[in-house]
């Protein structure tokens, strides 16, 4: 499998303070890599790192088998996009005429901001002055942006932190579509859900370090007790054992047709952080 | 990546059309036209008059509307999504410069219209205008790059609009205190010195040294200003 992004023993150190310290990872291609952490945690600071934005204090990132750093230069700028959470527009012109600055800065045809305003659902707002747009509106306008030039690689740092659900739903949905057609995401989130809903791996950070990366699923699973709980009738929880020793009470509750609901313990990706670290994703 | 007009053109187009309905920024250009009405009004001007209203011009159109133009940007996190589009620095300040270099000029010629200001050669004040220009956009982007909103930039380029519109004043004050000798060199003094010669019939030979300090100061802050982008560029 092509890894786009591999960092190796990556450090970055502002004064006395580590913000990142011995960071390792890969992204492949065309997958959606998750980087989770509360504020402060140095996602921004790794964005940053891998988009040419900043030095590392030591380590490598390479993105496309280049040192990040190259990244800066403009004939490579083409090849990625930037979604932040304070990205700009210029708030007294319309949606169209931001756009068309990018089309043009990016040298593609004008034809194609109809498709991107498409996939972010603002075909009808196309004259829209931006001022005048809500903050889901303006995300998803920062969004259609990133997607004019079809880039390789999209960098997402916490693309819906301001977001309703219904608009966040929107970029998830755009997200996964653009991921279908090949663009590999790397995604920094605080957000659990947002996490477990579009990231095929994801890595948990932790005052600059990566304490755990994994699939969604398999750390659910890792992390999971061993019984399921069963909801009945009467109101009760119960917690049985999930192998063998625990099947011949769940036979009898089913039998005495006492059961409301019976699902497996399995931690949210939340749980797990928090069992991990001691601290929330806030 | 070789140099693109065409994106060149779609930053002064952009900016163009927003700074059309920014009414701080229009409003701003209507100062140095002010003075050139007042002035007008007098019976004669001295050569020194004339260059006050004209690098007032520069002082607040080069430098406070340019400054204002890239504190802007900066402020809306706008000038961080043109440095990560492939728009070389060259591309994003040659664009940005651009509508800023046309209003300095409109104002210079709109505010030597109203005092009547005809220099005896056309063609060597223009490239002298021209040369400055490239001067004081220069200091307006680096005052823009140094800021951090529109506000910030408009209260730090007050003393600079003070120095180089009105230093031509403050020559005056050499002889007595001659610590303000630096004054001298100043690119707006020289421009004025320089159109002095022109008006007693200088040509391209006799000037070309009042010339050449404004271009070195042009150049000067320039290359300032691109070592301060490129150290932003990979600041974070």
């Amino acid at each position: 499998m092509e890894h786009i992004i591999q960092v190796k023993s990556l450090a970055k150190i502002y004064g006395n303070q580590a913000a990142l310290e011995d960071v390792n990872f890969t992204v492949e291609k065309g997958k959606t890599f998750g980087f989770l952490g509360p504020s402060g945690a140095g996602k921004t600071t790794t964005i940053k790192i891998l988009t040419g934005q900043l030095l590392q204090t030591s380590g490598e990132a390479t993105v496309f088998g280049k040192p990040a750093s190259s990244l800066n230069k403009p004939q490579y700028r083409r090849e990625f996009g930037v979604i932040t959470d304070n990205s700009g527009l210029y708030s007294r012109l319309s949606i169209e005429d931001n756009l068309n600055l990018y089309c043009q800065l990016y040298q593609v045809s004008t034809k194609r901001i109809g498709e991107v305003l498409e996939m972010v659902s603002l075909s009808e707002e196309r004259k829209k002055q931006v001022a005048k747009l809500s903050k889901g509106m303006f995300q998803r306008v920062i969004l259609a942006r990133a997607l004019l030039h079809k880039p390789a690689l999209l960098f997402l740092d916490e693309p819906t932190s301001a977001l309703d659900p219904a608009n966040s739903a929107l970029i998830h949905q755009g997200l996964r579509e653009l991921n279908k057609e090949g663009t590999t995401i790397f995604l920094t989130t605080h957000d659990m859900n947002e996490a477990e809903n579009i990231c095929d791996r994801v890595a948990f950070l932790h005052q600059g370090r990566i304490q755990l990366l994994d699939q969604p699923k398999k750390l659910r699973r890792q992390f999971a007790e061993a019984s399921v709980c069963i909801e009945l009738k009467d109101g009760r929880e119960i917690n049985v054992p999930a192998g063998p020793e625990g099947a011949k009470d769940i036979y009898d509750y089913f039998a005495s047709d006492q059961v409301v609901s019976i699902h497996s313990n399995e931690p949210t990706l939340g749980d797990i952080f928090v069992e991990l670290t001691g601290r929330k994703l806030v | 990546m070789t140099f693109s007009m065409k994106r060149m053109y779609a930053i002064f187009l952009k900016d163009l059309k927003d700074l059309s309905k920014n009414m701080f920024i229009t409003s701003s250009m209507l100062m140095p036209l002010l003075i050139a009405v007042l002035y007008s009004r007098m019976d004669e001007l001295s050569i020194d008059m004339i260059y006050l209203v004209i690098n007032l011009s520069f002082s607040t159109i080069g430098v406070f509307v340019q400054s204002a133009i890239i504190a802007e940007e900066k402020e809306k996190n706008t000038l961080r999504g043109l440095m990560l589009s492939p728009a070389t620095i060259l591309e994003i300040f040659g664009g940005k410069s651009l509508v800023t270099f046309l209003l300095t000029l409109l104002t210079i010629i709109l505010s030597a219209r109203l005092i009547d200001y005809e220099p005896s050669s056309i063609s060597l004040i223009a490239i002298a205008l021209i040369i400055s220009s490239v001067f004081y956009i220069g200091l307006g982007t680096l005052m823009g790059l140094l800021t951090k909103s529109v506000v910030e930039a408009s209260v730090i380029t007050l003393p600079i609009i003070f120095l180089f519109g009105f230093s031509t004043l403050l020559q005056t004050l050499i002889n007595t205190y001659p610590i303000l000798s630096f004054i001298e060199y100043l690119p707006n003094v020289q421009l004025a010195e320089l159109a002095k010669e022109v008006q007693l019939g200088a040509g391209i030979e006799d000037i070309w040294g009042y010339l050449a300090i404004i271009l070195v100061w042009g150049i000067g802050i320039w290359l300032l200003t691109t070592w301060f982008y490129k150290k932003k560029e990979t600041a974070g």
